[in-house]
């Protein structure tokens, strides 16, 4: 009875602790996000967009945010003037505008819109995938679709960064103050790779060895665990149904 | 696919080049837009994925390279990388199936594989472009054309002869990537002296 009331106990406890969406939830945001921008037809890619601004708004309101930034504005913008000032050739040409003594074709700048709205929603949907899901869930989920050892791997290739820059920049030095750069660069650029990579490859060396010692093998090594949220199934569920209801309704 | 730990390592190594490579480089030149600099970067990875070949000849080493590339890739700040992600991915791809068509590494294996995967980074566009952006399939070939008239001077009304001139391009830039790749990879064999012998000779 006790035993019951302990597990009943601890379900619940990590029923509550359990975040709203997982690694598999954040996923489904991600690949409707994309799947329903990329499905949408012209008269319905507003709905779309603003569903997948409203469900970045709900989740990561951060990479919302980051549309903000004036270069991102700026590109934006330029997608719908340059489309409104040259493209007169689109649907529906010929309803055009005067700004001032500016030609403006009404279509081309619903089409740089729709653009628009399609390069934002893809660029905060990315932008809010990589933020919400940490590098060892992304590998977890990947290792899951057969590649096997991709986390260690990866683990390894983000700590072994900063002495790849190290040996990089070492390297540049090296070859540029011996004059490398000024003959026979092709055959130095060679030189180059070979000394980064051997310098690397030695200090690799030394991590096989301790992962061996350890008695690692990545057959019997767990998988990356990948966190599960509350509502990954509802997700799944309704990013299908409004791809399924955009596209034959 | 599986991989020793030695091998998932040495891959690891490999992958991160091709990621520091992708993350420094590739944010300057894109931000340059110089010309070609989609197809340079992914010679330039392929020449690391492809010397990591020789060190681990099994198949699928050199997707697994690629894969480590795009992950690093996707957690860079501050860059835009839904395109490079995708051309990241697609060249390893290609790579690794032209790679599996020969029965052992050998230059001429290196230099298919360099240059098939080289020569996406013309599609690209219509990829990323047509099912991510929504642009029109126009539009990108326009941008293809103007890209032929600014790099080489032709007339945009020569739209084969562009496409052919920047096809060969990116052919011949993944073919020296491909014959780079193999004398790095046997030199950097010799130098380590690891008791792994060439796979083929030259």
């Amino acid at each position: 009875m006790a035993y019951l009331e302990k597990s009943h106990l601890e379900a619940v406890t990590k029923a509550d602790r359990q975040p709203a969406l997982g690694t598999s939830g954040y996923l489904s945001v991600f690949a409707c996000a994309l799947g329903l921008i990329m499905l949408a037809p012209p008269g319905r890619m507003l709905p779309a967009a603003a569903l997948c601004m409203g469900a970045a708004a709900l989740l990561y309101p951060a990479s919302l945010l980051r549309l903000v930034q004036p270069r991102w504005l700026l590109a934006l913008a330029a997608l719908v003037v340059v489309n409104g000032l040259f493209n007169f050739q689109a649907e529906g040409a010929g309803r055009d505008w005067l700004a001032g003594w500016i030609p403006l074709s009404q279509s081309g700048l619903l089409v740089g819109l729709r653009m628009a709205l399609r390069a934002a929603t893809a660029l905060v949907a990315v932008d809010g995938f990589s933020g919400s899901v940490s590098i060892s869930e992304v590998t977890g989920l990947l290792e899951r679709f057969g590649l096997r050892g991709l986390g260690f791997s990866v683990g390894i290739a983000m700590n072994l960064l900063p002495s790849l820059h190290r040996a990089g920049t070492n390297a540049g030095y090296t070859l540029w103050m011996r004059g490398g750069l000024r003959r026979r660069r092709l055959e130095n650029f060679k030189l180059y790779l070979v000394s980064v990579l051997a310098d690397t490859l030695r200090y690799a060396e030394d991590i096989a060895l301790a992962a061996e010692t350890r008695a690692f093998s990545p057959e019997n090594a767990p998988r990356l665990p990948i966190s599960r949220g509350k509502y990954d199934l509802p997700a799944w569920g309704m990013g299908l149904g409004a791809i399924l209801i955009l596209l034959f309704l | 696919m599986k991989f020793n730990t030695r091998q998932l390592v040495t891959l690891a190594v490999f992958g991160a080049l091709w990621g520091l490579v992708e993350i420094s480089l590739g944010s300057v030149l894109n931000a340059l837009r110089v010309p070609f600099s989609g197809a340079v970067l992914t010679a330039i990875g392929l020449v690391v994925a492809m010397a990591g070949r020789m060190f681990v000849p099994k198949s699928g080493s050199t997707l697994f390279i690629g894969v480590i590339a795009m992950v690093l890739k996707l957690f860079s700040i501050g860059s835009v990388v839904v395109g490079p992600m995708v051309g990241i991915l697609a060249a390893a791809v290609i790579a690794e199936l032209a790679l599996s068509g020969f029965r052992r590494p050998s230059r001429l294996a290196f230099i298919t594989a360099g240059a098939l995967g080289i020569l996406w980074s013309l599609f690209q566009p219509f990829f990323t472009g047509l099912l991510l952006f929504g642009r029109d399939v126009m539009d990108i070939w326009q941008g293809v054309l103007r890209e032929g008239e600014r790099v080489f001077g032709l007339d945009t009304q020569a739209a084969l002869l562009i496409v052919l001139v920047l096809a060969l391009a990116r052919l011949l830039i993944g073919a020296a990537a491909g014959w780079l790749a193999w004398d790095v990879g046997r030199r950097l064999l010799s130098r380590l002296n690891t008791g792994v012998q060439p796979a083929a000779h030259a």
